[in-house]
């Protein structure tokens, strides 16, 4: 049984699966938050896709025999159209955009030779093997892609070839851009190297902004690539955000500020050497603006470890803190004493705080469990998150202003760039 | 079968399968080649698709004749709400068919997770389920 607000994904989900024919009951929507007596009426009531009496049809769906079709066995590859199309350039963009391949913006399109161009960004054959991809892990079956697919799709997105290992590193995650969640989840992906100064990549004034070939190009290459390589965004289907989110144009491609940052960059905290090239990723609900009243540098001292924690204030501890610092914020951050990131990591664990009956009250938060919460009451005092390590810190900006955006976004792995050379 | 199940089980977009004047050009183009850029020229464009897994279809299992006297198990994907809706559907079976048993079960692990020790439950006592699935 599913609500009608999932109908296209419950057919979706169980086709995809090996069962085309499953009998689904549909109710209204929504379910949750309905008081006893509302549920009991949907039950009394009509499906809303057959308009036919809900009960009554579960039953039947239980006890009518099967038909032929459903009692199907073998085996079923899913075709996904012609490996080419032909047409002229303006039926061509028409085209990969009315056939769901396009982020609604003009593509270049993908002939063989700009195909066979931008192989040559990489050392790696066409047909090896990339990885796997899915709108969510669990519940899409994940599609295969080589070399040659990313290509196909790096090149639409307006990426040079030199951007390429990048944006295989950014395939290889295994990390769709577009989570298929309806709250609308998003990544953003931080790149450390040296290659940010080869590809000429903005980690100054307006890095986050579209100022800059390879950060749109690359953002954009991983959105395309994780609605065609593995069926994802296809609203109602295998995308349900709510109301999406408008980072997903670009994918928030954050290269770092190494150079003016007095802290080490992220992928050294991570493990790497700074020499390498490493694209991190971050997963969460978004990001923000978070100069907010305590903002810029107030007398007599800055107050950015304080803005920061008002910041946290209405985030979900399901994810972390994932914080873009201004080099002129990590500088001043620098001067009140925090000389690493971990300082101020620790630092803002400890005074994030919240109640526990408040956390108990919020869906994606939670209250210490077990030992932890031994002693505690509903009114008493606690870090919001349990360890320094869900806050992750970032330098980016041209210092024109001392300002900091904060993203409710959780780190979740770095990918070698260099593997895709 | 359905036709928005077919067009899923073919693991692409509805539109892509709805035909169109250029998928019936390109059966006869597919292996041209521009030779200028004018604007009404040919070109050739790639799919710039991934490859899907082979799906393997599972033949659903047999109905029962009547859920006179059977065990029903209503079983929750743990989404908010599902176990107040499956109490109310639990009322609703002991007011209309009391002869039908109903056990509620919340599934172990995440949406999608698959709960082996409950099947196994189910497969052992009981002869049909009804899962109400949500997030």
């Amino acid at each position: 049984m599913v609500t009608i607000a999932f109908h296209d994904l419950a057919e979706t989900n169980a086709a995809s699966r090996g069962v085309p024919d499953l009998r689904i009951c549909y109710t209204p929507h929504p379910v949750w938050g309905k008081t006893p007596e509302e549920m009991y009426a949907y039950l009394e009531g009509d499906d809303p896709v057959t308009h036919k009496p809900l009960m009554p049809e579960v039953i039947s769906a239980l006890t009518k025999p099967l038909t032929e079709d459903e009692k199907k066995t073998g085996s079923v590859t899913p075709p996904v159209g012609p490996p080419t199309y032909a047409g002229s350039p303006d039926e061509l963009q028409k085209y990969y955009m009315d056939n769901g391949m396009t982020d609604f913006m003009p593509i270049v399109v993908p002939t063989e030779e700009k195909v066979a161009a931008m192989l040559k960004g990489t050392s790696h054959s066409p047909d090896e093997h990339v990885g796997d991809l899915t709108p969510a892990r669990g519940a899409f079956p994940p599609w295969s892609f080589n070399v040659h697919q990313v290509a196909v799709n790096a090149v639409m997105s307006g990426a040079t070839p030199d951007y390429f290992p990048t944006i295989l590193a950014l395939a290889a995650s295994g990390q769709s851009a577009l989570f298929s969640s309806t709250n609308s989840l998003v990544y953003a992906a931080v790149i450390n190297g040296p290659i940010r100064n080869k590809l000429n990549m903005n980690f100054g004034i307006g890095t986050m902004g579209p100022f800059s070939q390879p950060n749109a190009t690359i953002g954009r290459a991983w959105g395309l690539l994780s609605k065609n390589l593995c069926n994802g965004g296809l609203p109602g289907q295998t995308y349900e955000g709510s109301q999406g989110n408008v980072i997903n144009y670009s994918n928030l491609i954050i290269p770092e500020n190494e150079e003016a940052s007095p802290w080490d960059p992220l992928h050294v905290e991570k493990g790497f050497k700074k020499e390498d090239n490493v694209v991190s990723l971050f997963f969460g609900f978004g990001i923000q603006q978070a100069q907010g009243g305590w903002g810029l540098g107030i007398k007599p001292v800055p107050h950015y470890q304080e803005a920061m924690v008002c910041n946290c204030v209405p985030f979900a501890t399901i994810f972390g803190a994932f914080i873009v610092a201004d080099p002129l914020v990590a500088n001043g951050l620098v001067e009140l004493g925090f000389k690493k990131k971990s300082d101020l990591a620790a630092w803002l664990q400890k005074n994030a705080t919240d109640t526990v009956g408040h956390l108990k009250s919020c869906l994606f938060s939670r209250p210490p469990m077990g030992p932890a919460a031994a002693g505690l009451t509903d009114d008493s005092v606690v870090p919001k998150w349990y360890r320094p390590d869900a806050f992750n810190f970032v330098v980016a900006g041209g210092e024109t202003n001392p300002y900091h955006q904060i993203a409710n976004m959780s780190y979740r792995m770095s990918v070698s760039i260099d593997k895709w050379a | 079968m359905k036709r928005r199940s077919m067009l899923s089980l073919l693991g692409a977009a509805p539109a892509l399968l709805a035909g169109s004047k250029l998928e019936a050009a390109e059966k006869k183009h597919s292996h041209a080649r521009h030779s200028s850029m004018g604007a009404s020229d040919k070109i050739v464009g790639l799919n710039p698709r991934g490859t899907p897994p082979a799906i393997q279809l599972i033949p659903m299992a047999p109905r029962l004749t009547t859920l006179d006297g059977k065990t029903v198990y209503l079983i929750s994907d743990g989404f908010p709400g599902a176990d107040v809706f499956l109490n109310e559907m639990k009322i609703w079976f002991a007011k209309n068919m009391p002869s039908v048993k109903t056990i509620y079960r919340l599934k172990a692990g995440g949406f999608a997770a698959d709960d082996p020790k409950l099947n196994a439950e189910v497969k052992a006592n009981g002869n049909a389920v009804i899962m109400a699935i949500g997030h």
